[in-house]
Formats: structure tokens, sequence, C-alpha cells
């Protein structure tokens, strides 16, 4: 029988991209199950929003890692963590904290390149040993979706952009990423050129006025996710909703 | 005026006040911007959205972080469920208490029921459990006493009796210093008007999606309406909805 994590590896299939509903808590993944999910993924904004704190790090880890367990143990899915910077920047201390998600009963994890509470993403020789000790310290089995954040911290999305992607995605899957993800990364025909050129899995995020699912799966994307926008909607209908009761 | 003050205040019978139960940061932020006027936690939606079974199985330190991370997520004044108190005698009731007041809030529900069990605590015992709690959350918070005689009898055995037995204990609770009496599962507005009659507290009535308007439990002298689970269901159920259409 598939281990979990074969399970969720082979739902990354280019063409056919798996949907990720993502979540924050028990509850919501609850919710998601129920709606007929594969594959469950949290979100790292919306753990934030839910219980108080800003993104960017400053859940505490121990807080993500109890979150992270609680969601593993209700769900029979596998469970994939937004793990932004792995709570660190040396690489060993990045594989430690990568280790402990991992014991969490998690299958993979999303991992980011930007300098997280700084300017700017790591350089791309300290990411790919970052990526690397993550790999040593989860062995083969533990889906890393390496991000690259090259479109969040620009406005001009144009060749020379999509030339960084490129580089980026390639030297990942090197390190031994197991997929890669640009937030952001929108256009079909920018989409086609990262899927020919990076020889891994490509994730990107869908949000409000997004292009249909069907272009990006033409494009190749083997996986879509939905970051915040999940938590926020659903904030909107609570406040909606009290409005009206409290009324 | 302090947030309990203000809070307190807000009882007025015949004009109640809603909650519309949270259940963390996020959904309390959620709800204060709706314009609500006080939070209110509710132990299932906690335990739901968690991961846990109700009935204090969210783990007591578990309840007080994320009772904090409430109160500090928002200006409004914050009630927290608090079950049984998370201990059956006076000693552990007063030492959560006073760790409960600590985060902040500035009221929480206590019920009578033997957590756990088919039981309700005696009225006695449960008169020395309110005076406990008392001890550790000081006096400038807003116990809600809540009965548990309406949710343990099946609605259709709700009668006279039943009500005289729930204004027996609502008045034994008044005279041990509670600030509210809570009577959850209870929708005949006859029996909630004799209630609210003969007790002398600001009764709070459980909202049920098919159950008394806001403007009948007015009318029946309600004065605090809170809508325990119900919320947090109605957005999973929401949220179902949206996930089926995303991954159509």
């Amino acid at each position: 029988m598939a281990t979990k994590f074969e399970t969720f590896a082979a739902l990354h299939t280019p063409g056919v991209p798996v949907v990720l509903y993502n979540i924050w808590d028990v509850g919501s993944a609850h919710a998601v199950v129920a709606a007929g999910a594969k594959a469950l993924a949290t979100g790292s904004h919306p753990v934030a929003d839910a219980n108080g704190w800003p993104d960017g790090q400053q859940v505490p880890i121990d807080f993500a890692l109890e979150n992270a367990t609680r969601i593993v143990k209700a769900v029979e899915l596998p469970v994939t963590i937004d793990f932004e910077g792995g709570y660190a920047v040396e690489p060993e201390e990045v594989g430690r904290n990568v280790a402990r998600l991992a014991a969490t009963g998690a299958v993979g994890c999303n991992f980011e390149d930007q300098v997280v509470g700084g300017h700017g993403l790591h350089p791309l020789e300290l990411q790919v040993r970052r990526v690397g000790a993550i790999r040593s310290a989860v062995g083969e089995q533990f889906f890393v979706n390496a991000r690259t954040d090259l479109f969040l911290k620009t406005q001009t999305y144009d060749d020379a952009l999509i030339d960084q992607v490129v580089e980026r995605g390639k030297s990942f899957a090197d390190a031994g990423a197991s997929g890669f993800f640009v937030p952001r990364l929108s256009d079909p025909r920018q989409i086609e050129r990262v899927v020919r050129e990076v020889p891994l899995p490509l994730n990107v995020i869908a949000f409000p006025g997004a292009p249909p699912k069907s272009e990006w799966a033409n494009a190749g994307v083997a996986r879509i996710s939905h970051g915040p926008f999940p938590h926020r909607a659903l904030m909107k209908t609570l406040e909606e909703m009290a409005r009206a009761a409290i009324s | 005026m302090s947030k309990f003050e203000d809070f307190a205040k807000l009882h007025v019978t015949g004009d109640p006040l809603v909650l519309f139960n949270a259940w963390d940061a996020g959904s309390a932020t959620a709800v204060a911007k709706s314009g609500a006027r006080a939070i209110a936690t509710g132990s299932a939606s906690v335990s739901m959205a968690n991961g846990f079974g109700d009935g204090q199985k969210v783990p007591l330190d578990f309840a007080l972080t994320n009772a904090a991370r409430v109160v500090d997520a928002v200006e409004l004044p914050v009630t927290i469920d608090f079950e049984g108190g998370y201990a059956e005698d006076a000693n552990g009731l007063s030492a959560n208490g006073r760790r409960l007041a600590e985060t902040g809030a500035i009221g929480c529900n206590f019920e009578d029921q033997v957590v756990g069990t088919d039981r309700i605590y005696e009225i006695g015992d449960q008169v020395a459990r309110i005076a406990a709690l008392r001890d550790g959350v000081g006096t400038d918070f807003f116990i809600n006493a809540r009965t548990d005689l309406f949710l343990k009898a099946k609605s259709d055995t709700h009668d006279s009796a039943l009500a005289d037995r729930a204004i027996e204990r609502g008045k034994a609770y008044a005279n041990a210093g509670a600030n509210g009496y809570f009577i959850p599962g209870l929708a005949d507005l006859s029996l909630v008007e004799r209630i609210t009659t003969a007790v002398d507290l600001p009764v709070n009535a459980m909202h049920l999606p098919t159950g008394p308007s806001r403007a009948e439990w007015a009318s029946a002298g309600i004065a605090r309406v809170s809508h325990g689970p119900f919320p947090f269901m109605a957005m999973q159920e929401w949220l179902t909805g949206q996930a089926r259409a995303a991954l159509a």
C-alpha cells in the first residue's frame, strides 16, 4: 500500500493539478475534508490571523507544531504545513526545525526563500544549502515545496524575472526539493516556461480574480493552493452573520 | 468605567445583549467588526476548532492561552465559556478562576453539571462551587451561572415543575454571588418568563436556529442571548461549500 508521502506526491500531476483549499486548524481541516479534498495544506497567514499573531513567523514555533499535530491526528488525508522560512536562517537549524515538523506526521511543507522579518531573498547559494539541510534532516520522502518569493518582492513581472525564477527552481531541484512554489505567478505563458525549464511540479496560488483553473492546468500547473483567501472569506462571512444576529 | 462594569450594564432585561459566540482570536475579531458590544467564547466551538472533545477535553492550559489571545485581539469585554471550572473542589476552582481572571477576561459561564457524567451537582454543592470560583476571580468578574437542568431533560419534558427547580437553583446561585443565570436548552417562552420573573439575576437564553427570535426572548424577560456552537457550525458548513466549489 502506498504511504501517505507517496499518495501526496502522486497527486502532483502537471496538467491535472491537485487543489489545496488552505486550512488553519482542526475545524477547518474537517470542513475541507467534508468537501472531498484529496489532501490538506495549512496557510501560515491564516494560522496567524486565527490566533491573533501577525504573519512572518510570529506564530511561535511550538504553537505551529502543536497545531500541525492536532490537524494530522484529526484527519486521514496527507497534510502539508506552511512552515514559512523554517524558523531559522542557518541551514542546520532549519533542518532541525523541519525534522520536528516531520515528526508531527505532516507529509510535507512549504519553505520560503525570503528573509523573514528582513529584506529581500536569501542569496541563492544559501537557500540551496537550506533546502539541502532540510532534505538531509527529513529523508527522501518528505515533500519539500520550495517557494520563491521573487514575485512578492517586485511589481515587474517580466522575462528577466522569469529568468531568475527558473534559475532558482533548477537550483532548488538540484538541492533536493520535491516541488516548486511561485506565489503570484499567474500568466499562462510564463507558467509554461517555468514548467518546461524547472524539473519540479509547479504550485501556484489561486486568488480572487485569477484565471480559471483550466487555463493554469493547460499551462502545466501541478498544484493550486489558496493561501490566505479561504480564511479571509470565512471571516467576512462570520462578520456578516454576526451583524445580522446582533441587529 | 471598567470593562467588567461595561459588560454588566449590557445585561438589560427585555432588551437583551446578543453574543455571537467566537472560538479564537480571528473569529473574535470578525465578530467585533460586526458591531458587537462584547465577545463570548463557546467551549464546544473551541473544542471542535482544535480537535478536542467537548466536556473539558480542551486542556486547561490551552483554554487559558486561547482566552488570553482572544482578550488581546479585541478591545471589547470578553467572557469565556469555562464549563465546570476544570475542578470539583473549592481549592481547584479558586485556583482556576484566578488563572482565568489573569487572562483579562471579565466573565465566564460556569455549569452545574458534573462534567463527564449525566449528573447535576446538588444545589448546596454548586452554591459552594460558585463561592469558591468567586474567591478566585475577584469581585469585578461576571459569573454567569448555568444550570444544565434543561439540557439534561428532553424538551418535551420541560414543564413548570422543572422550571420551578430551575428557579430554586437560580435564587440559590444569586445568593452565592452569581451575576447572571444561564438556562440553555429551554425554548418554552412561558417557562422562560416564569424563571425571569422569579430569579433576581439577568437571565441568559441560548439561541437555537429554529427557536424564538430576539424579540420573543426579550418579551419573556431575557437579558442576554448567546449563540453557543451555532456560529461555528454555520461557518464549518459554509467553508465546506466554498471548498467544494474550489475543488470542482
